[in-house]
């Protein structure tokens, strides 16, 4: 594959119609090379989260291009996007979003066996990235009996399982303690780096900004400057 | 291995995984599973209860039929019941006689006696008349004595469950019936219908009893030679006897479950109340069910996030539906069994046969299937961008 991980031309996003209508998204241009890792700041309400929503194949563009390693997300219906998830992209979310019935294992493995590896395989990878998080020795362990810190570690591994070309974080030390969520973010980082993926971190913490390649700065629906310090 | 050239689990591994994951989210919320399991168990018992308690109702009405050893019955015309009705002649018996392939042609009486209480009063009785030496409609599951003691002078066997109720009956006891001095000589058990129960005399002694002439019978029981149809056999008697309705064993117990389910509330009562079982446990299940998903809501929009699709989570439901299912039958059929040996009385049966208890299962797949498309409805609406919110 060659060409940028993430493009996005004249991006728009309306929600609702007629008097209800709201605009998310106001004309987005966007491009997100192989390898970066991004944070993605703004305040409450600027359109971070659609953003993230669009980068993440769980909306579609109201109007405009956009493109997930040359693959058009622009035109597609949203029961065409799972597939495009599954094949690219590696998620963490704000409140670890852990299955909680489901060990740290089975949790990583999952999101594996979904994309089509055996059970076998899932587990074996599982465990790899488990230890590369420093948590195999939890591989057992239900979500609640893990330190908030671990949860997130355990997502980072499920984000990173099968090494996705692309990872969305979002908003992942939010619930972190201050030394935890500086942890799994330098640990994204570690392996993002090693693995080659692409990150883009949505985050309000600006204790973690400068693990940034490029910081993007989203105000009112459009992406704007960074503001100078 | 590498995300990227993957085309997807294949619809078998997707399969497993999803059940996999149903399955271990029903045994984390153990209170959930508690509620929806009750549900189906109090619907298999319920309607089993009903239908278990219908069956046992049905078969007290065709178990004399059932029990005979008649392979042909000849009746009153327009019989629709098991019970005396106009008398048929004795000509009837030996026409009968007279048909090729009758092996054997008995008569049978059956009316109503009274049984004199000693303290006073009387008692009914179904008094039944049987030939010697065949006995054929004589006496069967007994508890003392048997079919031959009949034979001997002013001998009758009465219901065992009825023998306080019949003044104190003993072996030995001596009663009047209609009038007529009898001694008690062996006992049945269950052989009660709805109306009064069995009692069996032979026919000499049953037709002084009851005032019969020797040639008026109730009922010919016939029994058909070796390889004879008795489908056959009963179309062959009724040309023969026009003025009679001659029946196989089966289609006089089809006609008296006919009679009961037409002619009477019976059906529509314990219908209802089965329906009424099968309803309640399907709105527990439905209402369970949906409460789960809610309470679970984040985690459907994370597996769909993660790229689960609705169809995915459609297998999830369907597991889990058929775990409850089979689950709630296993705990529901086992009690209800329990409960059908502690409440066995002869007044009372719950007839449970292996083809209701094996329908019991499917029926709750199908009740836990169908209520599980009202979660499916709401899960269709998750928008996997809710966990960005």
């Amino acid at each position: 594959m060659s060409g940028p991980a993430l493009q996005m031309r004249g991006v728009t996003k309306t929600y609702g119609t007629g008097a209800l209508a709201y605009t998310a998204l106001k004309g987005v241009d966007l491009q997100v090379d192989r390898g970066e890792f991004l944070m993605l700041v703004g305040p409450s309400g600027s359109g971070k989260t659609t953003l993230l929503s669009l980068m993440g194949c769980v909306l579609s563009p109201t109007s405009g291009e956009a493109y997930l390693f040359g693959e058009p997300l622009h035109g597609r219906t949203e029961s065409q996007l799972p597939p495009l998830r599954l094949r690219y992209i590696g998620f963490i979310f704000q409140g670890h979003n852990l299955l909680p019935s489901l060990t740290a294992t089975e949790n990583v493995a999952l999101t594996l066996e979904l994309r089509g590896y055996s059970h076998r395989d899932a587990v074996k990878e599982a465990h790899h990235v488990l230890d590369r998080v420093g948590l195999l020795d939890k591989r057992e362990s239900l979500p609640e009996d893990l330190s908030g810190g671990q949860r997130q570690r355990v997502a980072v591994a499920r984000a990173i399982a099968g090494r996705p070309p692309l990872v969305l974080a979002d908003e992942p030390t939010a619930a972190l303690d201050a030394q935890s969520g500086m942890q799994v973010t330098t640990l994204l980082k570690e392996l993002a780096t090693e693995l080659g993926n692409t990150v883009l971190v949505v985050t309000h913490d600006n204790r973690i900004f400068h693990l940034a390649d490029r910081t993007i700065h989203i105000e009112d629906g459009r992406i704007v400057p960074p503001p100078r310090a | 291995m590498s995300v990227q050239g993957l085309a997807g689990a294949s619809a078998w591994s997707r399969w497993r995984t999803m059940a996999g994951v149903g399955v271990r989210m029903m045994f984390h919320d153990r209170l959930k599973l508690l509620g929806t399991l009750t549900g189906v168990v109090f619907a298999c018992l319920l309607s089993n209860q009903q239908a278990g308690t219908f069956l046992g109702l049905l078969g007290k009405n065709v178990m004399f039929i059932e029990n005979a050893s008649a392979d042909v019955w000849i009746a009153p015309p327009f019989t629709r019941q098991f019970q005396g009705g106009k008398l048929l002649s004795d000509a009837v018996l030996n026409q009968a006689r007279a048909t090729p392939g009758v092996a054997w042609a008995e008569p049978l009486l059956l009316q109503t006696a009274q049984v004199q209480l000693p303290t006073g009063g009387s008692e009914p009785v179904s008094l039944v008349g049987t030939r010697a030496p065949r006995f054929a409609g004589g006496p069967w599951n007994l508890v003392a004595g048997d079919a031959p003691v009949l034979a001997q002078p002013l001998a009758m066997i009465f219901e065992d469950s009825e023998r306080e109720k019949v003044g104190g009956l003993n072996l030995g006891s001596v009663r009047e019936v209609n009038g007529h001095r009898v001694q008690v000589r062996g006992f049945t058990w269950g052989l009660l219908p709805f109306g009064p129960a069995y009692a069996f005399a032979e026919e000499t002694l049953a037709r002084e009893v009851l005032g019969l002439p020797a040639d008026k019978h109730t009922f010919v029981l016939v029994g058909a030679a070796a390889g004879q149809s008795p489908e056959m056999l009963a179309e062959e008697l009724q040309r023969r006897l026009p003025q009679t309705k001659v029946m196989t064993r089966g289609q006089y117990r089809g006609e008296v479950i006919k009679y009961l389910l037409t002619a009477t509330a019976i059906g529509i009562s314990f219908g209802t109340s089965t329906l009424f079982g099968l309803l309640v446990g399907f709105v527990t299940v439905a209402l369970s069910m949906f409460s789960s998903v809610i309470d679970n809501i984040r985690q459907f929009g994370t597996l769909k996030a993660i790229g689960a699709t609705t169809w995915d989570l459609a297998k999830l439901l369907f597991v889990q539906s058929c775990v409850y299912a089979l689950t709630g039958s296993v705990i529901g059929l086992f009690l209800v069994t329990r409960i059908a040996e502690v409440s066995r009385n002869p007044n009372l049966a719950i007839v449970l046969p292996p083809w209701l208890l094996a329908s019991t299962a499917g029926t709750m797949v199908l009740l836990c299937v169908s209520a599980s498309f009202l979660s499916l409805l709401r899960l269709r609406k998750v928008e996997p961008a809710m966990v960005f919110r």
